[in-house]
């Protein structure tokens, strides 16, 4: 064990702590920023429509062996037929993002809880506590963590293990995502990587409601037309009278 | 067909239940990673001593979830033993690393 | 058995103790610089309290997440009787003969019930 630099007490309660804290705090004040800024989104009755119309489709799909197989093929004939639900023709949309103001807005606010704290609060955090070695992690690394771990000091001496302040600020920015979830429950705002995926979906034009029902509407139709009949409750008299 | 439905037959699972009881057993894990984190780093535990040690406090918790739900009841809550031990074992080895990390610098290196 | 206050003060235990070990451990490290010794192992008592503490917690979260569920569709519906499958509510009918039979007392609750 290299036990041979010495680090001064006072950065564990004056550096090594207090990122870990502002780092925690930041966190779950950003999810109640975004809880307060969040807001419905409006959806069409059009779009709404189709979305049921697919999950019905699933459904249909998922347990068609409890019901009889002459039921089965009236339901899916309704839906597949020429002229039957999924065939149907949409007005193919053509929803500018740029012009529709609340897609506007929710980028604005997704930008607001996002990414403005991120540079803001890793720039103070890289100016107030620079230059620091701050922790060692207890497991050896080579040298190719080097400058991962140890941003901010240039010694080309010092052995990887050692961690610098900034990266020490991003490995809690990543770590602790875990720990949100323990305190505030699943499906929160404070997990920053899951709503950088969702935003990088957001401005690909792919949100959560398809804007083109066209696409699910083809592949819920070739399931239907694959998916075997199989009838599961054959023996359900048998079953229920030795019950 | 209805050999196969003679041989197993169909059991029906409430999906809300399974939800219920992986989010808790989820929650669990959770702060078992978090806090065998911490005691690894009390006892200053260094290179794969603390990944071996990792394996032990999941597998003992996974012996006491066992317990809990009962020796030979456990099926009545959950479909599979294995992947109640193995689910999303990384994620957890990540927080356990950090935890480790944290105490480990608070209470070892300075 | 939901989570009582037994099993929330027995976390609460467990916390404490594992603070406690740490701290512990963190003076002993401070000792052994200032006394310009190596660091070799851990005293043994901190050891112990740090591994029971962690055995501890972890009886206290699993008693303090919650209980599980049987994951069986038909475990919640084995304790109901028949009459409340047979209560179906969307076949409920108001206006039937029986209120033609009956006095006038009963008609106007009938009427107030629409």
């Amino acid at each position: 064990m290299t036990a041979d630099l010495i680090v001064d007490p006072q950065i564990r309660f004056w550096v090594f702590l207090p990122i870990v804290i502002i780092t925690f705090l930041v966190g779950i004040l950003r999810h109640y920023v975004s809880m307060l800024l969040s807001s419905q989104k409006k959806v069409e009755v059009q779009q709404l429509a189709d979305s049921q119309l697919i999950l019905r489709a699933r459904a249909l799909r998922e347990n068609c062996g409890y019901i009889p197989k002459n039921s089965f093929l009236i339901r899916r004939q309704a839906f597949n037929k020429e002229d039957g639900y999924l065939m149907q023709k949409r007005p193919p949309v053509t929803q500018n993002m740029m012009t529709d103001p609340s897609m506007m807005t929710d980028m604005l606010k997704g930008n607001l809880t996002n990414v403005l704290p991120m540079i803001i609060i890793g720039g103070w955090i890289n100016w107030m506590f620079s230059g620091f070695i701050t922790t060692k992690v207890p497991f050896p690394l080579t040298l190719r963590f080097k400058s991962m771990l140890q941003r901010g000091i240039e010694l080309s001496h010092l052995d990887a293990s050692w961690v610098s302040s900034a990266s020490w600020y991003f490995l809690n920015v990543f770590g602790l995502r875990s720990i949100y979830t323990l305190v505030l429950g699943e499906n929160n705002a404070a997990d920053q990587s899951r709503q950088m995926q969702e935003q990088m979906q957001m401005t690909g034009a792919a949100s959560v409601m398809p804007a083109d029902p066209k696409v699910p509407f083809k592949a819920e139709w070739e399931g239907l037309e694959i998916v075997e009949h199989q009838w599961k409750l054959a023996d359900i008299e048998k079953e229920m009278l030795q019950e | 067909m209805s050999n196969k439905t003679k041989n197993e037959p169909v059991i029906a699972y409430s999906e809300l239940a399974i939800r219920n009881n992986l989010s808790i057993v989820e929650y669990c894990r959770t702060s078992l990673a978090a806090v065998s984190g911490c005691t690894a780093g009390v006892l200053g535990l260094t290179g794969s001593y603390g990944a071996i040690f990792f394996i032990l406090a999941v597998t003992s918790f996974w012996l006491m979830l066992l317990c809990k739900a009962g020796v030979d009841s456990w099926k009545k809550f959950f479909i599979s033993r294995k992947s109640l031990l193995l689910n999303g074992l990384f994620g957890h080895f990540f927080t356990y690393i950090l935890c480790w990390t944290f105490i480990y610098g608070m209470v070892h290196v300075y | 058995m939901p989570a009582t206050f037994i099993h929330r003060s027995i976390l609460t235990i467990g916390f404490l103790s594992l603070f406690h070990a740490a701290y512990s451990a963190a003076q002993h490290r401070s000792y052994l610089r200032l006394n310009e010794l190596d660091f070799t192992y851990l005293p043994h008592d901190i050891t112990i309290q740090a591994l029971i503490s962690l055995f501890i917690i972890m009886y206290g979260v699993l008693h303090v997440a919650g209980d599980f569920k049987e994951i069986k569709a038909s475990a919640e519906l084995e304790d109901k009787s028949w009459e409340t499958y047979g209560n179906i509510p969307s076949f409920y009918t108001f206006s039937h003969r029986g209120g033609k039979c009956s006095n006038t007392n009963s008609k106007t609750s009938l009427e107030e019930m629409e």
